[in-house]
């Protein structure tokens, strides 16, 4: 489903964020990336939908070279990526449903989007995804009047509604309490596992990988150093990816 | 079938405020007389303008209005400074903060306001009755302008400081007034420098215009000049206030940069 | 014990700040002959101006010519202020650096500060020729003018967005278009809207003053009784001119705040 070749990113300024990184992901894996801060998670993510372009290599997705589609053929690609941030990137004076609603913009007549003339199916689709994340009675509240994790779920409905083939999750827990972040865990398991959606998660938090992982990378230094089942994985294999010994302050934990 | 929750009714601001502002807008430009036939006719008279507009007259406007420009000048430095810092304890008065007395709160707050209702250069008018012809009404009337604006600004600047060194100060045994010349009056001296370093410029362009009711500086010349539609000895001297107030913007930035 | 002093150049500065100040006041006081002792005069020369204008002309006649021209500058400000905002608006997208090419938002701007650098009475003058005596050259000028200042304030609003939002409309598939409608627009529009506000309380100042040259708006009036020596009425336009301005910045303050806030929806 998503072949990285050889991919390699060199940010202006000499800064190596990844190098000479190959991997492929099967349709329907449940993917965790784990690493130190700059390993290169986020930008690993990026290159799939090219955010980030890389300075060598190629990414496929679902047989479309992202990496050298034109401008419209990106749109297309992209429409059928979804993707959750750590600040979860709301726009805080716009409603909930209107949040989600831009999800379908690549769907939708930029003049009828504009004066909000959505077509009845584009709405149903956004209370669906709201519905799917347990979310629907808020549809019409402010985005900045919803705690962190109401505020994720949001952003999960919102990738939803395009109706993506891949789910990409940018430390989406980063900003969030225990029992919060499992909630956000559990709903992107679920949709990988009820729909299919390929999903990918990058995580700081090594026991919340194993909790819900099954598939685990670990990327150290901008390389790929680990590719297993997550429950293969030793303390020692941690060690590795992280080049030192694992600290409280890699564990989520339970309660606060 | 799911719940989906109900749309919530447009807000009153919006159900009233938006046909209001619709109709009074169409309302206005009908009342200013916008009328695109008069609107033509006049155009044609735009050479007029144009022609002598790009054609300044830079030495007669050096012989004839440098010492008009100068007084222009002056009239801004010497009211922006005294309106300025006349402002400065005022606006201590001005707000809740650092002002506990509810009636001289209240009296100092509705001054501030009832200055800045009346616009710079009616002030210009009532002063050069009262104190005669000439630049001293005009400093007068931007004295008043810059305590109104400065007043404004520094007084709301005080109701967001951090109450925090000033409780301090009161708890180690100082006078209320000693606290707020210590702790508070620190705190926003540098928005004090930078709002001095606006109003001045702004008191410069008002400055300008102060002649035209005989309160002093190039405006009397400006005015005169305007009759007998010689534009082209007027653009001289607005290109030249122009200036000024661009290096003046300029410096202030230089000198913000070097004090935060 | 060495007691650290301040550093020299922030002494420096303050005492060259200082001399500044107090040589230009000195400077400017005695090019305009203006000595301390006509300070102390003035208020009391004032006080008699004041109770000369009491009590006020509050007769028909007077009535039927302030109120009209105390609406007329009501109308100015308002359409002036429209005129501002209407075209300020896109024109500030292409002044920000971050929804415009640099060149094309430097250019922009040096357009705008140029515009704003005109006060609305020297606009007046020279649209007199071209639009004639009347309150369209007041509105005209009053507009041109917050074109410009709206539009400089407008574009920093813009240039201080989130563009968290924008990103996420770009990674599923949103167009520049999409990026602009929902993820700018729906950050800026509340402060935006309140400078607009905001200009128009201090378009009406502006505009009540325009009647000096003929532009239309009840400054013509004041001057007029002030030049007759009519105080009392020249007091009512004062008065009503007051009222005005206070109940006009009163509304438009209480309209602000709530923009600003926001509406409480939850549920």
């Amino acid at each position: 489903m998503i072949e990285f070749k050889n991919i390699s990113v060199i940010y202006p300024g000499g800064v190596k964020a990844l190098n000479n990184v190959s991997l492929n992901i099967e349709k329907g894996d449940f993917v965790i990336i784990v690493g130190m801060s700059g390993a290169g998670k986020s930008t690993l993510l990026r290159t799939i939908n090219n955010l980030v372009k890389p300075t060598e290599g190629e990414v496929i997705v679902d047989s479309r070279n992202v990496t050298k589609a034109s401008k419209k053929e990106l749109k297309i690609i992209r429409s059928d990526i979804g993707m959750i941030f750590q600040t979860f990137n709301l726009v805080n004076r716009s409603s909930v449903l209107k949040n989600v609603l831009t999800g379908r913009l690549s769907q939708v007549s930029t003049l009828r989007s504009i004066f909000g003339l959505w077509p009845k199916e584009d709405k149903d689709i956004a209370f669906e995804s709201l519905n799917k994340v347990e979310i629907l009675e808020k549809a019409y509240v402010r985005g900045s009047n919803l705690s962190g994790g109401q505020q994720q779920r949001v952003g999960i409905a919102r990738a939803l509604a395009q109706k993506p083939k891949v789910m990409l999750a940018d430390e989406p827990v980063a900003s969030l309490d225990p029992i919060t972040s499992r909630v956000v865990m559990k709903y992107l398991k679920q949709i990988n596992q009820e729909l299919g959606i390929t999903t990918i998660v990058n995580l700081h938090f090594l026991d919340l990988a194993k909790e819900f992982g099954e598939r685990l990378i670990g990327l150290k230094d901008g390389e790929l150093v680990y590719d297993g089942k997550v429950n293969d994985v030793s303390d020692q294999d941690f060690e590795n990816i992280y080049g030192r010994a694992i600290k409280s302050s890699d564990l989520l934990g339970e309660d606060d | 079938m799911i719940k989906v929750p109900k749309k919530p009714l447009p807000s009153l601001l919006t159900v009233v405020g938006f046909p209001f502002a619709i109709a009074l807008s169409v309302f206005s430009f009908f009342q200013v007389g916008f009328n695109l036939e008069d609107f033509k006719k006049n155009l044609a008279n735009r050479r007029l303008v144009t022609d002598t507009l790009f054609n300044p007259k830079w030495e007669w406007a050096f012989e004839n209005a440098a010492q008009a420009l100068v007084e222009t000048i002056q009239i801004a430095i010497l009211a922006s400074i005294l309106g300025c810092f006349i402002a400065l304890p005022l606006s201590f008065y001005a707000s809740k903060a650092t002002n506990q007395t509810t009636a001289t709160y209240l009296i100092y707050k509705s001054f501030l306001n009832f200055i800045r209702t009346i616009p710079d250069l009616f002030w210009a008018m009532l002063f050069t009755v009262a104190v005669g012809l000439g630049p001293f009404a005009g400093v007068l009337a931007l004295i008043m302008f810059s305590m109104a604006i400065m007043g404004k600004l520094l007084s709301e600047t005080i109701d967001s400081i951090d109450l925090g060194p000033l409780e301090a100060a009161k708890a180690s045994g100082a006078k209320h007034n000693q606290a707020v010349f210590t702790s508070a009056l620190p705190q926003i001296l540098p928005n004090f420098t930078a709002y001095f370093l606006y109003i001045f410029e702004l008191c410069i362009r008002a400055s300008v215009i102060l002649g035209l009711v005989g309160a002093g500086g190039v405006g009397r010349i400006i005015e005169t000049q305007r009759i007998f539609l010689r534009f082209d000895r007027i653009s001289p001297i607005i290109v030249l206030i122009l200036i000024a107030v661009i290096a003046i913007e300029q410096f202030s930035v230089w000198l913000r940069r070097k004090i935060l | 014990m060495k007691i650290p002093q301040q550093p020299l150049n922030q002494k420096i500065l303050k005492y060259l700040i200082t001399v500044l100040i107090v040589l230009g006041s000195i400077w400017s006081a005695s090019g305009l002959e203006i000595t301390p002792d006509r300070f102390l005069s003035a208020p009391g020369k004032i006080w008699i101006l004041v109770s000369a204008m009491f009590p006020l002309d509050l007769s028909q006649e007077a009535i039927d010519r302030i109120v009209p021209k105390v609406a007329e500058s009501l109308f100015i400000a308002w359409a002036g202020t429209v005129i501002g905002a209407v075209f300020s608006f896109p024109i500030s997208f292409l002044a920000a650096n971050n929804t415009s090419i640099n060149t094309i938002s430097r250019l922009t701007k040096q357009i705008l500060n140029i515009i704003r650098a005109f006060p609305e009475l020297i606009l007046a003058f020279v649209l007199l020729p071209v639009t004639g005596l009347g309150p369209l050259t007041g509105t005209l000028a009053v507009g041109i003018h917050s074109i410009g200042t709206l539009g400089k304030l407008s574009s920093e609003v813009i240039e201080g967005i989130d563009d968290g939002p924008l990103e996420s409309i770009k990674s599923s598939g949103g167009s520049k278009l999409n990026e602009l409608f929902f993820g700018v627009v729906p950050q800026v529009m509340p402060t935006i809207t309140s400078y607009w506000l905001y200009r128009f309380e201090i378009n009406l100042r502006a505009s009540a003053v325009l009647g000096v040259v003929g532009a239309g708006g009840v400054g013509a009036e004041l001057i007029n009784q002030l030049r007759f020596r009519d105080f009392p009425r020249a007091g009512t336009v004062l008065v009503v001119t007051i009222l005005m301005v206070l109940i006009v910045d009163a509304i438009s303050a209480a309209i602000r705040r709530r923009i600003i806030k926001g509406r409480e929806i939850t549920v």
